[in-house]
């Protein structure tokens, strides 16, 4: 009997022992993992972000390092038609220079995203709170871990606000056994802007369309009607294109935008890239763009870019960029540029 | 470059050698609550993108995967989408990037099973022969569709 029982008391105890983890042990991706965050048990909760430091050599200035951004993702989904999404970003958490020491003068904090969405059927979520502006494919995603080149185009930032604050509906269907993505937003207030952006709108609407023609090929289309914060009241309209096409590892990439105003001083502008990605073995890429961009107060500026990129695991890339044009010494200066960047 | 080349080789030769569907059919399987009774290969494919996300009861879609390295994973990862698990990671990183989670991943068909079982919603995979009363099965993928 007292065998039995102590026989009993062992199988309970190794019951007690064994059971969480053959219940853990179903699910393998709970925890954390190196770019997709952590996952905050059965909470719905999800942390995670990215970072990246960058050392900047222009051709006729100082160079300058920095961590350019340290951002923190927070998402919560446990299931329900809501999901909350928010990114908290730090950026140029600790700079050097030429001229200045290490330090974390130029700190900024910021909260760049900060939403909640809800799923109102298959086609349609409802998105209220501070967004990325659906204009062209870049400036969704922006984050240095995903793009290839540590500089940015000039068209995917330079003549909107790359972020609005308000409503948003997305969804996509389903056009001649294609997917058909839309996202149609109105910007009326900066009040659910935790912390108002840098040249912000003060109030716009806009859309972006996509179609995946095939497996490979996407087209989209843009247009926007705005003020920004910081102009006077001068009402701007914004019309875009963009095609990406991927093969095994290799893409091509365009964007255009076009910007004209309702004032007769303000000129229309156009300005626009195209980039190709070629893998040269399996972690190694090299990249070339072109760009182009017209500026209000000097010539259209032109900038080739040759790219070489090192990705060893999927979260991780390593970069570096030269660039060389005319009238850019503005928005896309010559010079090197070289960047570490993980999403973790 | 030789390395791109020498994979490139040993895919199209492994999957010449052991032909997706030839190894086994791999059933699609929901709860037996669920009110869909088929489901099409196009649908399918949208709901492991995350980009389907919701039943026709209105529940969200709880897709599983096994692990990356599981035979089984691999060939539904071939047929639904041509693709390797790991030749999906940029897309993933861009969901990621965008709040939102690949598929779970559980650790056998028995925990798939089990769980597609017990929770309205989820979506799994297992193979033919592991199919049992406790779930529906939406679709049996016998070999890839041409794409």
């Amino acid at each position: 009997m007292r065998v039995f029982t102590l026989f009993n008391l062992l199988v309970a105890a190794l019951s007690m022992v064994l059971i969480p983890i053959t219940a853990v042990a179903n699910e393998v991706d709970g925890g954390y993992r190196l770019g997709t965050g952590y996952s905050v048990g059965e909470t719905g909760l999800r942390v995670g972000g990215y970072a990246s430091t960058q050392i900047n050599v222009p051709r006729s200035a100082p160079w300058s390092f920095e961590v350019s951004d340290l951002s923190l993702f927070l998402t919560w989904d446990n299931g329900s038609r809501l999901h909350f999404f928010s990114e908290l970003e730090a950026g140029e958490l600790l700079s050097a220079g030429s001229h200045q020491s290490l330090g974390v003068q130029n700190a900024q904090f910021d909260f760049e995203r900060f939403y909640l969405d809800s799923l109102v059927n298959n086609n349609l979520t409802v998105r209220l709170g501070k967004f990325l502006t659906p204009v062209g494919e870049w400036n969704l995603i922006h984050a240095a871990p995903l793009v290839w080149t540590t500089f940015r185009p000039v068209a995917t930032q330079n003549l909107f606000s790359t972020h609005a604050s308000g409503l948003m509906l997305h969804g996509s269907v389903n056009v001649v056994n294609r997917q058909f993505e839309y996202s149609v937003y109105g910007d009326v207030t900066d009040n659910i802007d935790p912390h108002r952006s840098k040249n912000s709108f003060d109030n716009a609407l806009g859309a972006h369309l996509r179609y995946f023609l095939n497996d490979t090929l996407q087209i989209g289309a843009s247009a926007a009607d705005f003020v920004l914060h910081d102009l006077q009241s001068t009402r701007y309209y914004l019309a875009g294109l963009d095609v990406a096409w991927s093969y095994k590892k290799f893409e091509l990439s365009s964007e255009l935008v076009y910007r004209t105003s309702d004032h007769a001083n303000i000129p229309s502008t156009g300005q626009g890239f195209v980039q190709s990605v070629a893998p040269i073995s399996q972690h190694w890429f090299i990249v070339g763009r072109y760009e182009f961009f017209e500026q209000i107060q000097n010539k259209t500026g032109q900038v080739g870019l040759l790219g070489l990129a090192y990705r060893p695991l999927p979260p991780i890339i390593w970069k570096l960029d030269y660039q060389l044009g005319s009238h850019n010494e503005t928005l896309a200066p010559d010079g090197f540029s070289a960047s570490f960047a993980i999403l973790f | 470059m030789n390395m791109c080349i020498a994979y490139a080789l040993l895919v199209t030769i492994l999957s010449a050698w052991f032909p997706v569907g030839a190894v086994e059919p791999i059933a699609v399987i929901t709860a037996v609550s669920n009110p869909l009774n088929t489901l099409s290969f196009d649908a399918l494919g949208l709901i492991y993108l995350r980009k389907s996300q919701m039943d026709m009861e209105g529940n969200r879609w709880v897709p599983l995967n096994l692990p990356v390295n599981d035979p089984l994973r691999r060939s539904f990862s071939l047929a639904l989408f041509s693709m390797l698990p790991e030749e999906q990671d940029d897309y993933w990183n861009i969901q990621y990037f965008n709040g939102i989670s690949p598929p779970k991943v559980m650790a056998s068909e028995e925990a798939i099973l089990r769980f597609v079982a017990s929770t309205p919603g989820s979506i799994g995979y297992v193979g033919k022969q592991k199919v049992d009363g406790r779930v529906k099965m939406l679709l049996l993928i016998t070999s890839p569709p041409p794409k």
